[in-house]
């Protein structure tokens, strides 16, 4: 099916230097902070049981500034005695960040600050420095490669049909912080301009390789690209090039036009926050077939017909199915909901 | 299906996205099943030693895993800067390398940064340290919540194949009683080597990997396994030798963002066939790509692979073997694979010799399936117009060979041929093409702009008959 309401977990994973986190079993909702923290600039290493003549095992009893606060230069960390007192200070303003096993510290400076939102209606079931982990249900559509920050806003169709290109001219500052649903193509110069308008991501059955290499760089690839907050979110449903979305793909994206939802790129899946019995949206997957020299990937309507093993132009030959633009090798079809990565 | 290393009925060989069976047809008793292997990333924390770096990357290409992340005691990154790069790369395992006594100190602000930047990566990674007890026991103090393992010294083979065992079982978890693809492969080089008394290189390229093996007679293996491929690891070529490297094979005009488009749904649409020609034409350009990658890697890392240019026989196998003429497996080989002396090459197609291989792995007795000879290959690059004299069942023909030659003589027949200045007379039973001579000279130097490439490409490819006609 490739609308599925079911319970979904998006894990949001975590940069170095989180310093507040929401709780597991918490209530969240889409767009909610899980997490915030600091980015750190150089650190400084500073002697801490040592100095203080405590083990380092004993250090967390004498700091008066826990491991991930934030202190003041020359504000004292770590203090031991009464009459002839030992004392561990800060370099400088920042962070202390980390305490060695021989008992010495880090401190770094913070030079920016980062959060991280929930891309699910749930509750938390993970939360530990590494990631964020929410559990909730939603309508959920599984794409092929997600590109950017993960995204939340409302649904908005920019094209008329499943088979329309997204085109710029389309796209303005009241699709601010919308989804927008792009048809069989979302170009460059679309992404580019709808981030620009603060449009929150695109969702498309393809965007153009060469395209997504130009707004994420060279190592974008066919898997997708996580990149800062910074640049816009892309939701690749199909593949790359050309690729019209099949008639029980965009009609449910029709239906559930204003509908709150997410894209966690990571995953690659759009997750829509309707109520389960928003519609009838469960279908059987529809078949998708890539164009023989691979430049992008068309739904077959039709029933499907082995051809039998059929000579392509390459001189392959291959168990094939019939359509109405001729034959296509039987492993060039793919139901929608396929796993699209190798088995390993 | 049942699991089992005895009484094996079949192989069953995974792909992309399906399994085939040798012998075909449903499994009548116990399968071994052959996989590619989980990806297994790997990060390495370095000691001072300049020569630790290389190690460690033979190493992973030895053992088919993914080197994700390399900090030195002496690299000059700030301790944040290490623990962002190494909780970035999320490695399935580090190896720590600190053979120095003077490497202790570093070493344990390396584990530091790991504890800093991983700590609560779940699983944890475990650690494998080759380095003296002191050291071990410090970086355990340092990452309590990591298991950690000794290694040998990573610079011996001992280390190496110690960590290539590692890596493997890693590569296999959760996945039961399995022998490896490249494993398999091994296997049947060095069988089909002892078989054959001479040297043999083995040239695997599938969807997801590329494998360069070289076996001897004597039993002894060497073995380069990438993830690189034509297929779901399609775009990690691209990504490596960039689009133009790729492009600069394909034997006509094509504009590059259109070639990225068609690499990118290549690579998220499993075992996909190349139904057009271009498509064809893209894959061979992968194919010669990942295998000059993979060779080029294992050069970076001190591998010598003078052995295997100078192997006699050369073998293809995977989608390498499968395009559908031979000729074009040929070219794709010889295009990359710089032999120093006329060389023998054949093709698997089918699974038929990693199935014989993943038995041979598993330590049963197994016939190696006779690769199929397309060619035997002569390299030149003789100073004036040198003869060729080239045998077969018609008689004896003579080609007069000049620096740039490349050129096919069909053969029926036994064959055998005289080269100028060696008194090596390379032979077969029969080939399905005949003799190529090849004096083009190594490196392949291709001119960069498509008014001079084209014709060159086309020229190379019409020698061999490499490309079907194009209905326009």
């Amino acid at each position: 099916m490739p609308w599925r309401y079911s319970r979904w977990t998006a894990d949001h994973p975590l940069s170095l230097g989180a310093g507040e986190r929401a709780a597991v079993g918490q209530e969240v909702h889409a767009g909610d902070v899980l997490a915030a923290g600091t980015t750190y600039g150089t650190p400084v290493r500073v002697t801490g049981a040592r100095r203080l003549g405590v083990a380092p095992e004993d250090l967390a009893r004498v700091m008066r500034v826990p491991v991930g606060g934030e202190v003041e230069r020359k504000t004292v960390i770590a203090r031991t005695g009464r009459r002839f007192a030992r004392a561990v200070s800060s370099p400088l303003a920042g962070r202390v960040i980390h305490q060695r096993a021989d008992g010495d510290l880090f401190v770094a400076p913070i030079v920016g600050r980062w959060a991280v939102r929930s891309t699910l209606d749930g509750e938390v079931s993970r939360s530990d420095d590494a990631c964020v982990s929410v559990r909730g249900s939603a309508w959920a559509l599984q794409g092929v490669a997600g590109y950017g920050p993960n995204a939340i806003g409302e649904i908005a169709l920019a094209v008329d049909s499943a088979a329309g290109e997204l085109q710029p001219s389309r796209i303005d500052v009241r699709l601010r912080d919308r989804i927008l649903i792009a048809g069989a193509r979302a170009t460059a110069e679309s992404i580019t301009r709808a981030h620009a308008c603060g449009v929150a991501a695109v969702v498309a059955g393809a965007a153009p390789a060469g395209g997504l290499r130009v707004v994420y760089g060279d190592e974008a690839t066919a898997s997708g690209a996580t990149t800062g907050p910074d640049a816009p979110t892309v939701l690749c449903l199909i593949g790359f090039g050309m690729a019209p979305l099949p008639r029980d793909v965009f009609a449910p994206l029709a239906a559930l036009a204003g509908a709150r939802a997410a894209v966690h790129t990571a995953s690659a899946r759009l997750f829509v926050f309707a109520p389960e019995s928003a519609g009838d949206f469960a279908q059987d997957p529809p078949s998708l077939a890539l164009s023989d020299d691979w430049l992008g990937a068309r739904p077959i309507d039709e029933q499907l017909t082995l051809a039998g093993v059929t000579r392509f132009a390459s001189e392959i030959e291959a168990e094939a199915v019939a359509t109405k633009d001729g034959a296509v090798p039987v492993a060039n079809v793919l139901a929608f909901d396929a796993p699209r990565t190798p088995r390993s | 299906v049942t699991i089992s290393t005895e009484l094996v009925a079949s192989v069953e060989i995974a792909h992309e996205a399906r399994t085939e069976r040798v012998p075909a047809g449903p499994a009548d008793g116990p399968v071994l099943r052959v996989i590619p292997g989980d990806v297994v990333h790997v990060a390495a924390l370095l000691g001072r030693d300049p020569r630790l770096a290389p190690a460690m990357a033979f190493g992973t290409l030895a053992g088919g895993a993914s080197l994700v992340g390399l900090v030195g005691t002496h690299d000059g990154r700030s301790f944040v800067e290490r623990a962002e790069l190494l909780r970035d790369a999320h490695p399935d395992l580090i190896v720590a390398l600190a053979p120095d006594r003077g490497d202790v100190n570093g070493m344990v602000e390396l584990a530091e940064a790991l504890r800093f930047g991983c700590g609560h990566q779940q699983p944890p990674p475990h650690i494998l340290v080759s380095a003296d007890e002191r050291v071990r026991a410090r970086i355990a103090a340092s990452c309590p919540a990591n298991a950690i393992e000794a290694l040998p010294d990573l610079r011996t083979p001992a280390g190496r194949q110690a960590l290539v065992a590692r890596l493997r079982a890693l590569r296999r978890r959760a996945q039961g009683d399995v022998v490896l693809r490249d494993e398999a492969l091994e296997a049947a080089a060095r069988s089909m080597s002892a078989s054959a008394g001479a040297d043999v290189a083995l040239l695997d390229v599938t969807g997801g990997s590329t494998s360069v093996i070289h076996a001897r007679p004597d039993g002894t293996v060497l073995g380069i396994h990438e993830r690189l491929g034509v297929g779901a690891a399609a775009d990690r070529v691209v990504a490596r030798a960039g689009l133009d490297r790729v492009r600069r094979w394909i034997p006509r005009a094509v504009e590059a963002p259109a070639l990225l488009e068609r690499v990118f749904n290549r690579a998220r649409w499993p075992d996909a066939i190349p139904a057009s020609v271009l498509a064809l034409s893209l894959e061979m350009a992968l194919a010669r790509e990942a295998i000059a990658h993979a060779l080029a890697d294992a050069e970076r890392a001190g591998v010598s692979l003078d052995a295997a240019w100078a192997s006699p026989l050369l073998v293809l196998t995977g989608r390498l073997a499968q395009l559908p003429r031979a000729a074009q497996s040929l070219l794709v080989a010889i295009d990359v694979f710089g032999a120093t002396g006329a060389t023998l090459v054949s093709r698997s197609p089918g699974d038929t010799l990693v199935a014989a291989g993943a038995l041979a792995a598993r330590g049963r007795a197994a016939t190696m399936p006779d690769p199929d000879p397309i060619a035997i290959v002569a390299e030149m690059w003789p100073r004036r117009s040198a003869t060729v004299r080239v045998t077969d069942a018609n008689g004896v023909m003579e080609e007069r060979v000049v620096r740039g030659s490349f050129l096919l003589v069909p053969t029926k027949g036994a064959v055998q041929i005289e080269l100028p200045r060696t008194t090596v007379r390379p032979s077969a039973r029969s080939l399905e093409l005949g003799v190529v001579i090849d004096a083009r000279g190594r490196p392949l130097s291709l001119p960069p702009r498509d008014a001079e490439r084209i014709p060159t490409l086309a020229r190379w490819h019409a020698a061999l008959d490499v490309l079907p006609a194009e209905k326009r």
